[in-house]
Formats: structure tokens, sequence, C-alpha cells
């Protein structure tokens, strides 16, 4: 697949990115949550949360967001 | 009271200010979605319930806050909120006066809080006895709560024929994990089939993707353009100083009014009475400050007074806030019920007094956050935060609670009523619409198959 860029709400993503994203941290989700002891339900939801977080940060090493950042030339 | 209480409710709403601040920056950050699912996880673990309650008073008024940064900023809505004023903040960015903007609408956001804190304190307490009295009705207040938002909203016709099959699609849902024994009988499925809602329209938009077709035509060339403004030097940080006497003024009325209109839907209510103020102003420019500093106070008021007065006097969710995000407040089984929640556990002092202090707590932290480092910080979060994580992060938390709910086949339970969701709302019915027929579902399914 090539690169592919496109715009969903609001703002730019690189397909394969998204693709990558998704499965990432799903996994990273559910696979917390079903390691916590499946009979405590905060536990259970405390650990996907933390799932969910640690895959968002991965992701936000793996992928640079898709925007051109260009300073404004100050205000008037 | 005790001091360890006190201390319990302080770092509740110090957490929420640090988690919703990060969140409130990143551009596209859904407010149920974020806070639905922190908030529940806060009450089962069986924090206090003056300490949940502070938590998300602080949240909110940290989220709204600073989820206007982004949008005035750089001209991406921080949440659905603020997604009400880009147009104005794509007109006030143009005439390169958006980092001067972004203090005058955190000056107009405190006001907002200011007045709307003790004003919905007030009204609720003068409800709490008619709430008493209407409280046994309450399956019934769903049902005229969703033609009433239907009613009120653009698509009034097709909002009315949505009622009746959204109903029955919940309900059919519940009917069906019930038989198969995936939950036990009876068991109400809520937190997951909202946030199916809420997520449909992102879901609709990357189903279509999967089709060759549609996915090529979306493609595009150039990676998002931004521009970021030069920090403003102005050392100013009395709110009253930083906006004029009609900013101020406006500000105030709009976030006094919309305190009485506490069933509406938040976005709705803030366009409303934003663009009205704003188009009393000819000019240009000067129209469009107008209208992102009132509504900066308004998103403000609607969000506190949709969840403290329905909290406070009735103890049921029946406004669009109480029943999305503040959802967990209500009911979040087994710690709470709607015969068992904060409105039955805590007395008004006590309410009264985790409300102020988050409140205070959120909005001093982040009015001074926000005076001196938003435009740094959103510099930040632009270039480390890619948008692809946080739609992973969004699809990865209601698959979470999805299965939390009702298992595996309630991940495709809750795919369905996203898409569902979601198409009905490009079509233009609105989360209001679909959330109050989430909770009037079962009344209407069982007035439709012959029961009372």
């Amino acid at each position: 697949m090539k690169k592919s860029l496109l715009e969903i709400w609001g703002d730019v993503v690189e397909a394969k990115a998204l693709v990558f994203s998704i499965v990432i941290i799903t996994t990273l989700t559910m696979g917390a949550h079903l390691l916590a002891p499946s009979d405590n339900d905060t536990l259970g939801l405390f650990a996907g949360i933390g799932g969910a977080v640690s895959g968002f940060l991965i992701c936000a090493f793996l992928f640079k967001p898709r925007r051109i950042i260009t300073k404004e030339e100050g205000d008037r | 009271m005790d001091a360890s209480l006190i201390i319990w409710i302080v770092g509740a709403a110090l957490a929420a200010v640090a988690i919703y601040t990060f969140i409130g920056f990143i551009p596209g950050t859904d407010e149920t979605s974020v806070l639905l699912p922190i908030t529940l996880a806060i009450v089962l673990a069986g924090v206090e319930p003056m300490a949940v309650l502070a938590f998300f008073i602080a949240a909110i008024v940290t989220l709204n806050l600073t989820n206007v940064m982004p949008t005035a900023l750089v001209n991406l809505p921080g949440g659905v909120m603020s997604s009400a004023m880009i147009e104005h903040a794509i007109e006030i960015k143009k005439d390169g006066k958006s980092a001067q903007v972004i203090k005058k609408m955190a000056a107009a956001s405190a006001i907002g809080v200011i007045i709307s804190v003790p004003l919905s304190l007030s009204v609720a307490f003068l409800l709490r006895p008619v709430g008493q009295a209407i409280a046994p009705y309450g399956a019934w207040l769903f049902i005229i709560g969703a033609i009433f938002l239907s009613l009120i909203s653009r698509a009034k016709i097709l909002s009315l024929f949505a009622i009746v099959p959204l109903s029955v699609l919940f309900m059919a849902l519940r009917h069906l994990y019930w038989g198969l024994g995936v939950v036990p009988d009876q068991t109400p499925i809520t937190v997951s089939f909202f946030l199916g809602i809420t997520i449909g329209p992102l879901l609709v938009s990357l189903f279509r993707l999967l089709n060759r077709k549609t996915f090529e035509e979306s493609i595009i060339e150039d990676e998002k353009h931004i521009t970021i403004p030069v920090r403003d030097s102005n050392p100013e940080k009395n709110p009253l100083r930083l906006l004029n006497r009609e900013e101020a003024t406006h500000a105030g009325i709009g976030g006094f009014l919309v305190n009485f209109f506490f069933v509406l839907s938040p976005v709705g209510l803030t366009i409303l009475v934003g663009e009205t103020f704003g188009r009393r102003f000819k000019e240009k420019i000067k129209r469009a400050f107008m209208s992102v500093t009132t509504m900066s106070a308004v998103v403000q008021a609607t969000y506190l007074s949709g969840i403290i007065i329905p909290l406070l006097a009735l103890g049921t969710p029946l406004s669009p806030v109480a029943i999305g995000p503040g959802n967990a407040l209500f009911r979040a089984e087994p710690v709470f019920s709607l015969d068992n929640n904060i409105h039955h556990i805590l007395s008004v002092g006590q309410f009264a007094f985790a409300v102020v202090i988050g409140a205070t707590i959120a909005l001093v932290i982040t009015y001074l956050f926000i005076t001196r480092f938003a435009v740094d910080f959103t510099r930040i979060i632009l270039k480390k935060v890619p948008h692809e994580a946080v739609l992973g992060l969004f699809i990865a938390f209601i698959v979470l609670l999805a299965y939390m709910d009702a298992g595996l086949i309630n991940i495709f339970g809750v795919l369905l009523i996203g898409l569902l969701s979601g198409t009905l709302n490009r079509m233009g019915v609105n989360y209001g619409v679909q959330f109050m027929s989430l909770y009037a579902a079962p009344l209407i399914v069982q007035l439709l198959s012959g029961g009372v």
C-alpha cells in the first residue's frame, strides 16, 4: 500500500498508520483487560484504560502527525 | 467532614485537571468518549461520592476551557462543543488575532463558570420538591424528552420517526443478550450503547473507507497546513480587564440564560445563543469576537447546569449532559443505580461543597495555565500527537466497554448501533434525541408490545 492521505474528522491521517494505530491500541487495550483478574470489573477497566494509554503513546512515537506547522508572522 | 475526605475531594479535582488539560488540547477528542470511561472507572473504584462529583465537575470545567484553545489557535476543534465556534475562529485567525482571543475566551469561560455554579445549584435546590413528585414518572419523562428534543431540532419529522426504530434496536439487542444468557436477565446494558451512539459518525466515516471506490475518492494530496501564532505578550490576567464591557455583559447574560434550558442540547444552545448575540454586531471581526466569547461562557454554563440540575434536583438523567458524559454519576452498577446515586447519597450541603471545590480548583489552575502556556502547549501537542492515535484510542475504548458490558457479541452489537446512529446523525438526528431514545426504549417497547 502506498501512502494515502485522508481527511477524517477535520484532520489528516495516513491510511496505513491509521489501520496500524487502531490495531495496536485495540490489541493492547484488550490484552491488558484480559490479563486482569476477570472477576474484578474495576481492575479490568483500569487495566484496559492503561493498555489504551500505552498503545496511544506507542503510536504517538511510531507515527508522525500529518501536519505542516509554520509560525504566523506575528499579531497585528 | 474530616480532613481525609477533603483531601480526597481536592485530590480528585486536581487529577481531573491534570488529565483533561492534556486531553482538551488534543484536537477532535469527543467529550463523551473521554469523560465517560474515566468517570466510570473512578465510580467503580469506590471513590467517595463527593470526590467523584468534584472530579467530574473539575473535568468538565477544564475540558471546556482547554478545548477552545486548538479551536482558536489552529482552527482544529478541540471537541464537539468547540466545533460550534469554528467559523468565527477561522475569521479571527485570518485577522491574526488568535493569540489575543484565547485570553478573552478563557476570561469569558471563567465568567460562565462563576455565574453558572451558584445559579444552577439554586435552581436545582428550588426544583428538588418538584423532582420528588415527578420521579415515579421518570420513564415517561424520557419519552417526552425524546419528542421534545426532536421538535426543537432542525430535522423534526425525521427525528420523531427515528425514536421508535432506535428504541426497538436497543431493546432487541438487550433481549438477544438476555435470551442467549450473555448477561443476567434484565441487566440494562447502557454504557457501551451510549458510546456506540457517540462514536457513530466516526464509525460511518471509517467504514465508508472500506469501499475501495470511496477510499480512492477520499485521498487528498497534501498534509494539513497549520500556522501557529506567536504568543501574545500582554501580561494581563484579570478576566474583567481582558474583556471589554460589551463582551463581558454578553458572556454573563448568555451564561445566565442557558441555565434555565438545561434539558436542551448543549451544542444547540451554544450555537443559538452565540450566533444570536454575535449577530447584533455589524462589523465582521467584532461579531466573531463577540460570538466566540459568548460561546465560551455558554459552553461552561450548559455543561454545569446540565449535570448539576438533574443530579441535585431529580437523580434522574434528564438532560443531554447527564445522559451522555455524566451518565456514570447516575447509573454505574453496582455502585450507583437510578434509585441510589449521588442524588440520594449526598445532602444538598455536601453536593454544593463538592461542586464548588471542583469548579474552583479547575478554573483557577486551568485559567492560569492557559493565559500563559496555551500557544506553546498547542504547538507541542500538534507536533507530537498524531490524529491516527486519537482515532485508534476511541475505537479501543468502545471495543473495551462493549466487551465489558456483554462480551464479544456486544462488540458487534455496538457496531450495529454505531452504524445506524452515525447514519441518522449525518441525516440530521442529533445526539440528544438518540440518547433520550435509549433511555425511553424500555417503556416504548413495552407500550408497543401491548403491556403497560
